[in-house]
């Protein structure tokens, strides 16, 4: 599984990493940092959990 | 304000059988305790969009009830504009707007992206040692006695002191910040809302003044410095974004905090829960924002759109109920039900509502709330309704307790 993340949309909620905090990285904003990643086997659900939290 | 013409006009595009002859917000209000209770009957008893004449002084609206409908909506700023959402500059016949609140994209992220910086995660984990110290001081201070007026002994004082520390304000201007905020929002009168709000605007109006001739380090100086398409801020720019900090910043945390305490004084058993396992906590604060989500927003339709039965026509106000989302059935089961193990970490719930105009303060507010509760449930013993007292609660704009007293049981020291 890949997360892609459109950085463009991003509004510095952090609600993302809120929920799953190793995998949606953060610049010094709190806005999301990266593009992309790909996820392991055993955290997907949790990936799940934290692109659906965004507003 | 001629408020009979405007509440009784049932517009042409709605029809009949949609109309609900309530005032949702006074009927919230007479129900007190049973007040969510109450609204979560509503997702049998309405359908699922339906239109009331009046809310409070304001004018009918269209009342969606489900999570799903309120989250669409709520990502759909095209359709659903937040121009002129707050009666404020209307009020005071001004034509400032509470930025970004009451802009729509793409404007609004040139304002949000002011605000961001300064609510973030990291800024409050840096403020986490003064937020515990200010509850502490006022947890301290009562807890001997037995007994508190809980608005005024720690609900009002505990957020109106971060959020002027926050801002960098003096602290000393506390009782006028509390008083301001009480009755700018909890008031159905609106010749007392526009009495205060020409007050705040005033108390801002000369803080811009005082920090354009010495810049200092608080949050006005910070928006003077700040720059929007590479010019400075205009003076009703300024105005607007100072205006809403007050809204957001003051009450929100008060009128919830109000209704934590009083579901636990009436809830011995789950005090008890959190006292014996404080890992649940944080998870408690989340079920409670659930149940007890205090803010209605409301959004204008900026172009016709049908969902469903309703045919909304521009011009048209929808009132985004935040506890109508989070009673839902269809989310959550038993939603009338508080369970501090229902979530276990992240229940999709709808209080700081949802999309561009997500509440900016929420990392700040659950930091407080969680502290508060940690440091009652260690330095105050089991608590209750005061004997004697009868909690009061408000369900006008923005929900909260308008009295609640509390007491315990306070050990002899010798």
């Amino acid at each position: 599984m890949k997360i892609i993340v459109d950085n463009k949309a991003c509004a510095g909620h952090a609600r993302c990493n809120e929920v799953a905090p190793g995998l949606y990285e953060l610049d010094d904003n709190d806005y999301i940092s990266t593009d992309g990643f790909d996820v392991e086997v055993g955290q997907q659900a949790l990936a799940r959990r934290g692109a659906r939290a965004c507003p | 304000m001629n408020t009979d013409s405007v509440t009784n006009a049932i517009p042409s595009n709605v029809p009949a059988h949609l109309v609900q002859d309530f005032d949702l917000w006074a009927a919230l209000t007479a129900q007190g305790e049973n007040a969510y209770a109450w609204a979560a009957k509503l997702h049998e008893s309405m359908p699922p969009i339906f239109w009331v004449p009046s809310l409070g002084f304001l004018p009918g609206t269209w009342i969606p009830r489900r999570s799903e409908e309120l989250r669409r909506i709520l990502q759909d700023p095209e359709t659903f504009s937040s121009a002129g959402l707050t009666p404020y500059p209307m009020l005071l016949g001004e034509s400032w707007r509470l930025a970004p609140l009451e802009v729509d994209p793409p404007d609004h992220a040139k304002y949000r992206a002011l605000l961001n910086p300064l609510f973030t995660p990291k800024k409050v984990n840096a403020l986490e040692e003064d937020i515990r110290q200010l509850a502490t001081q006022l947890i301290d201070d009562i807890a001997q006695t037995g007994r508190c007026d809980f608005n005024e002994d720690f609900a009002k004082p505990f957020p109106t002191l971060i959020f002027l520390k926050l801002m960098s304000w003096p602290l000393e201007h506390r009782p006028l910040f509390q008083h301001w905020t009480q009755t700018l929002i909890k008031s159905s009168d609106p010749q007392v809302v526009t009495d205060n709000a020409r007050e705040i605007t005033g108390w801002i109006r000369a803080r811009i003044a005082e920090c354009r001739a010495n810049p200092g380090d608080d949050f006005t100086s910070y928006l003077l410095a700040s720059q929007i398409d590479g010019r400075p801020l205009t003076d009703d720019e300024m105005l607007g974004i100072n205006f809403l900090i007050f809204i957001g910043g003051l009450d929100t945390v008060t009128s919830t905090i109000g209704l934590f305490f009083r579901h636990l004084a009436r809830n011995p058993e789950q005090q008890a829960q959190l006292r014996a396992d404080p890992s649940l906590i944080s998870d408690a604060v989340e079920e409670m924002l659930r149940s007890y989500s205090i803010v209605n927003m409301r959004r204008t339709v900026a172009r016709d759109v049908q969902i469903g039965e309703a045919t909304m026509k521009k011009g048209d106000i929808v009132l985004i109920s935040t506890e109508l989302a989070n009673l839902d059935p269809e989310v959550f089961d038993q939603p009338e039900k508080v369970d501090f193990l229902r979530s276990a970490g992240h229940a999709p719930h709808m209080a700081f509502s949802y999309g561009v105009h997500r509440c900016v303060g929420s990392h700040l507010a659950r930091r407080e709330l969680r502290i508060a509760l940690e440091l009652w449930l260690t330095k105050v013993p089991p608590f209750r309704i005061a004997s004697g007292t009868t909690p009061r609660f408000n369900a006008f704009g923005i929900f909260g307790m308008e009295e609640l007293h509390l007491e315990w049981d306070v050990e002899e020291t010798k």
